[in-house]
């Protein structure tokens, strides 16, 4: 039945923005905390180090200082370490070492940055001069500042049961693994992919109170649920005595969905003191204690047939897990190699990866994690393969991608794909871009001089959508409002616009009447969060049933109001009337009304809330193509992105708006690493990019116009037929540039350079 | 936080003498001093502020010139008629600075006498950082580093913006000191520590620069930088050119310890700007520079910005 009022698929404008643009949005620092006492945090300086020794008494004696913690006076009443999840699905792990993690560090420090002194003052800044004045005395030990100098002989193991610093060994098909393919066409590429810093606009940042016997927490995260019952583990506090809230959240990138100490240590300040407390994290801190992103050492090899096909993938990574692991615990190099095979209809493959600790900032799930180094990878070699046999980019991976009648489609890494076309998405892309126009301007210029022009491309597909369940409760309030209860929260995505959409459009009544709750555990007591581009295919979901189970149930309830059997009753535009009778409707607020009244029966009120999380079946596979033209300036090997074209199927889309503001900021992410971001280490584990002056994030300015185009296959995974588009833009952007640039210096006899593609780096690809 | 004395004198007698005191420093735009604050590599007792002195600030045409008072803020002396009409050199090296709040707040003064942007100069191991007997710099990361000038211990480049275009103009800076006022050509104000206890500048104790003035001479003049990104960071390189009927000067920025003055690369274009001559130029003004370990590309970049500098005056 058709519903007026339909608003999904519609650029509505997003309802956060006002109080956003306005100044009026809490973060995490603004909450008001009257009486509030400030945490700094005595960090270590060195990247491997005993701590011999701790004096604290010239900063406890310093002005305005309330309180000075060390390890000594805080682990001891701590219930566990940070939590870990102990595996992710697809292949195994044949060795996992998953050492404890404690909010303050005790005999070691890993990093530099690791948490060793907590000083609480009147001020922030009493806190911070009283922080100066601790005297910590280190035995410093060598150092490692990246994965082969932490795996090399004789390099110092950062735990004592850990031999090698070797973290982990995972294999997809451990066993069992169907013989390889052959082809007669073999490649062997080795790459670097470089370490990243997520760089939220937000820092971290977090703020306790004691209310009554309970805490109130506030933290700038990605999932305050898991925060909430990771905290009170760690504390040895009944969950129900921890609240917490996830305000106003100024970016995330994945990095967010982890713990953090500051996590730990304001509300068992806040505890210990029976004083609000408050800390947040310089730039520096955050870019040294933050999790990063990336970081690996990659051989694939690839067996193809002389036409070009794909017929074998082998992934060995070498990857850099920094000195502990976050909550997801290894999960991105298994993604890595689950997706290895991208959108292409590839026999058989296999991956391997090693894990090594190093004396640097953990390493986790970054904006794709996994699938944009699975995608670089396959797209990568296959611009190697089609550049060696002769072949064009475009028609080498159309003679590979997986039709569209092959879904749902196993692939030889174990997952499945759940719908898609595309080769609909390339031709898209293709004509877009004016392939033929930009490979015949590349010719001229070729022929008869000018700027070296390169054309690259990148089909992806990606995961996403991941379980095991999201929260998404509906009610229909007495006054006939709507409430939503959204296990997920926001950190720029839009949620509050888009959850209204799905509920408004299920009953029938106006944005205005939505409200969306969300990142608060009390307000909204289940939930697992945001990352993984899962909130609107799994939390979305959830209100979309629950939303209808509400509209249904209240048909019974118009019913008797309208005096009809409840079969009899049509609903449309948020009016229930009995069929062939439109002129005598009721609406939400007389249904509301009735169901909270005594003349309902026994529970009717209770009826108008539906609250029954979602369980997908199954992942999301969102795809597309990536087009992207570049010149580059042969006297100093700048590159300039002079189009740029993305196609993204992200299955239905609840409103275009919001999906393209997650394809801008996807595609800046992706087109940074490919040219600018990179986060270096020193070989004994110094941050050397600790500012946004060394970390080069790029300007506005820096960026191409985006052309953005979308094609449109549901997924049948869940209801809403939505796939998620968080994570796609990053994903396809990389490779795309990478392949443009590489293309453009084909001509100069190379084949691949690793990223970021410096103007020096290219420059002097080129004078070679 | 480090507790300092702050004033403000309305007149630059009164700024003198609170300069004269030990550990006082002057503080004009502060885009600079604040930030070594803050990372502890300055650590000033006092700081006295130039901006509420009225005489030193604002750009006026007089009979030597164009007289650009200290304090002169580059956003507005972007604009400036004069500036925009003659002196292409100055208002392109203000547009590469491209922060609208660095642009708000830095000075003429201040942008003339900031402080090297090298890391070990920042993260406090002095201007000549020296480890062992040999420079922490030569056998460090250096990518960005003097490839001028450089065969000494001193290898950070001079970062300021201004220097190379004022330089190639002509320009002469007012110093005003306890021992009253003197005039020296803008290049002057520099020279090439030998240590870490020597200053890059050739000011006296307590001496301020309270103006330049450009002589009002008819050239073809431009600024060319070139950086790794767009963002807010410094150039890689930098070059200014002025040909005028007098002669031809040459001023690479970011390149050495001082704005690095090519009579050679000046040579190349006395006779004139056209492509060969700017090619020529530029081949001239590299023809000494040696990389140190990791900074090869600088010269390049180097050679790069004085022939579009050339060809954008042209």
């Amino acid at each position: 039945m058709a519903i007026r009022t339909q608003t999904i698929g519609e650029r509505v404008r997003r309802r956060e923005d006002p109080r956003l643009v306005t100044g009026q949005a809490l973060y995490t620092p603004d909450i008001p905390l009257p009486g509030a006492l400030h945490l700094a945090v005595v960090r270590s300086p060195y990247p491997h180090a005993e701590i011999v020794s701790i004096a604290t008494e010239e900063a406890a004696a310093a002005p305005g200082v309330a309180g000075v913690f060390t390890a000594a006076d805080i682990l001891p009443t701590l219930k566990r370490p940070f939590p870990v999840a102990k595996a992710p699905d697809g292949g195994a792990f044949t060795e996992l070492h998953i050492p404890a993690r404690w909010a303050l560090a005790d005999k070691k420090v890993l990093t530099v940055g690791d948490p060793v002194v907590a000083v609480v003052a009147e001020t922030a800044e009493q806190a911070v001069d009283a922080a100066a004045l601790v005297d910590v005395d280190y035995r410093d030990l060598p150092g490692a500042g990246d994965s082969r100098a932490a795996r090399a002989e004789g390099a110092e193991p950062l735990y004592d049961n850990v031999e090698g610093n070797r973290a982990f060994v995972w294999e997809l098909h451990p066993e069992g693994a169907p013989e390889a393919a052959q082809g007669e066409v073999e490649l062997s590429l080795d790459f670097r992919i470089q370490r990243l810093i997520p760089s939220a606009m937000e820092a971290r940042a977090v703020a306790a109170r004691l209310d009554g016997d309970r805490v109130t927490m506030w933290t700038s995260t990605q999932s305050a649920h898991r925060v909430k019952s990771s905290v009170a583990r760690i504390l040895g506090i009944p969950e129900e005595r921890l609240r917490t809230i996830a305000p106003e959240v100024g970016g995330g990138f994945g990095a967010k969905a982890n713990l953090y100490a500051e996590e730990v240590l304001v509300p068992w300040l806040a505890l210990k003191l029976d004083r609000p407390v408050r800390w947040f994290a310089t730039r520096t801190e955050d870019f040294q204690t933050t999790t990063h992103g990336r970081n690996l050492f990659v051989t694939l090899d690839v067996a193809a047939d002389p036409d070009g096909r794909v017929r074998h993938c082998d992934v060995d990574v070498l990857y850099d897990s920094g000195a502990y692991f976050s909550r997801p615990g290894p999960t991105t190099p298994s993604l890595t190699g689950a997706m290895i095979v991208g959108p292409y209809d590839v026999a058989t493959a296999h991956a391997h990866a090693v894990g090594a600790f190093t004396n640097t900032a953990p390493n986790e799930p970054y904006r794709g994690s996994g699938r944009p180094e699975a995608t670089y990878l396959i797209e990568r070699a296959l611009d190697v393969l089609a550049g060696r046999l002769g072949i064009d980019p475009a028609e080498i991976r159309r003679r590979n991608l997986i039709p569209p009648h092959r879904f749902p489609y196993r692939t030889a890494t174990g997952l499945t794909y759940d719908s898609g076309e595309y080769e609909k998405a390339l031709d898209k892309a293709l004509e877009a871009g004016d392939y033929a126009g930009l490979r015949a301007e590349q010719a001229r210029r070729r022929a008869e001089g000018g700027k070296p022009l390169g054309i690259g491309l990148a089909c992806y597909v990606e995961i996403c959508g991941f379980g095991p369940w999201e929260a998404g409760g509906v009610t229909v309030e007495p006054d006939g409002a709507v409430t939503v209860r959204s296990g997920t929260s926001p950190h720029g995505q839009g949620h509050e616009t888009a959850w209204a959409q799905i509920a408004a459009d299920q009953l029938g009544v106006s944005l205005d009447d939505v409200t969306v709750l969300h990142g608060d555990t009390d307000e909204c007591p289940r939930g697992i969060g945001t990352f993984g581009s899962r909130s609107a295919p799994v939390g979305g979901a959830a209100i979309f049933n629950n939303a209808e189970t509400v509209r249904e149930r209240a048909k019974a309830l118009a019913a008797r109001l309208l005096e009809a059997a409840t079969e009899d009753i049509r609903f449309e535009d948020g009016r229930f009337f009995v069929a062939g009778s439109p002129a005598r409707a009721v609406g939400w607020s007389e249904i509301a009304a009735f169901a909270h009244s005594a003349e309902a029966p026994e529970g009717s009120a209770a009826d108008l809330t539906a609250d029954v999380d979602f369980k997908p079946p199954g992942e999301t596979f969102p795809f597309g193509t990536h087009l992207c033209a570049v010149e580059i300036d042969p006297d100093t090997g700048a590159v300039e992105i002079l189009r740029y074209i993305s196609v993204d199927d992200c299955g239905k889309v609840i409103n275009p708006l919001l999906a393209e503001g997650q394809v801008h900021g996807g595609l800046a992410q992706g087109i940074a690493q490919a040219l600018y971001e990179d986060a270096v280490y020193d070989e004994g584990g110094n941050l050397l990019t600790p500012t946004f002056l060394e970390y080069a994030v790029p300007r506005a300015d820096m960026l191409p116009k985006y052309e953005l185009h979308r094609t449109v296959t549901p997924t049948p995974v869940n209801p809403l037929g939505v796939k998620g588009i968080g994570e796609a833009a990053t994903i396809g952007s990389t490779p795309a540039v990478c392949n443009a640039v590489m293309d453009a210096l084909r001509p100069f006899g190379v084949e691949h350079l690793d990223t970021p593609l410096t103007p020096e780096k290219v420059w002097r690809a080129m004078q070679t | 936080m480090r507790a300092f004395e702050y004033s403000s004198p309305r007149t630059t007698e009164d700024a003198i003498r609170m300069l004269s005191a030990e550990g006082a420093v002057a503080l004009a735009g502060g885009t600079d001093l604040l930030s070594l604050m803050k990372d502890g590599a300055a650590a000033p007792s006092r700081l006295v502020n130039l901006k509420a002195i009225p005489d030193l600030t604002g750009a006026h045409e007089t009979d030597g010139g164009l007289h650009i008072g200290a304090t002169t803020r580059l956003g507005p002396l972007g604009e400036h008629r004069v500036i925009r009409e003659s002196f292409p050199a100055v208002a392109q090296a203000i547009a590469g600075v491209r922060s609208r709040q660095v642009l708000s707040m830095r000075t003429v003064g201040g942008d003339l006498l900031q402080r090297p942007r090298c890391w070990y100069f920042r993260a406090g191991f002095g201007l000549v950082p020296m480890h062992d007997g040999a420079s922490m710099a030569k056998t460090g990361d250096n990518r960005y580093h003097a490839v001028f000038g450089n065969a000494g211990d001193a290898v950070f480049v001079n970062p300021s913006s201004l220097a190379p275009p004022l330089i190639a103009l002509g320009a002469s800076a007012t110093v005003l000191g306890p021992d009253g006022e003197r005039s020296v050509a803008v290049e002057d104000l520099y020279r090439t520590p030998a240590s870490s206890d020597e200053s890059e500048f050739t000011l006296g104790a307590a001496e301020i620069v309270t103006a330049v003035t450009i002589p009002m001479r008819s050239s073809s003049n431009a600024t060319y930088e070139i950086r790794n990104r767009k963002g807010f960071d410094w150039p890689l390189a930098a070059a200014s050119v002025a040909v005028s009927d007098g002669g031809a000067r040459v001023v690479l920025g970011h390149a050495a310890p001082t704005p690095w003055m090519s009579a050679a690369a000046a040579g190349a274009l006395a006779g004139g700007i056209s492509e060969a001559s700017a090619e020529a130029a530029a081949d001239a003004a590299v023809a000494d520079a040696a990389a140190l370990s990791g900074n090869g590309y600088k010269i390049q970049l180097a050679r790069v910005a004085v022939k579009r500098a050339a060809l954008a005056a042209m």
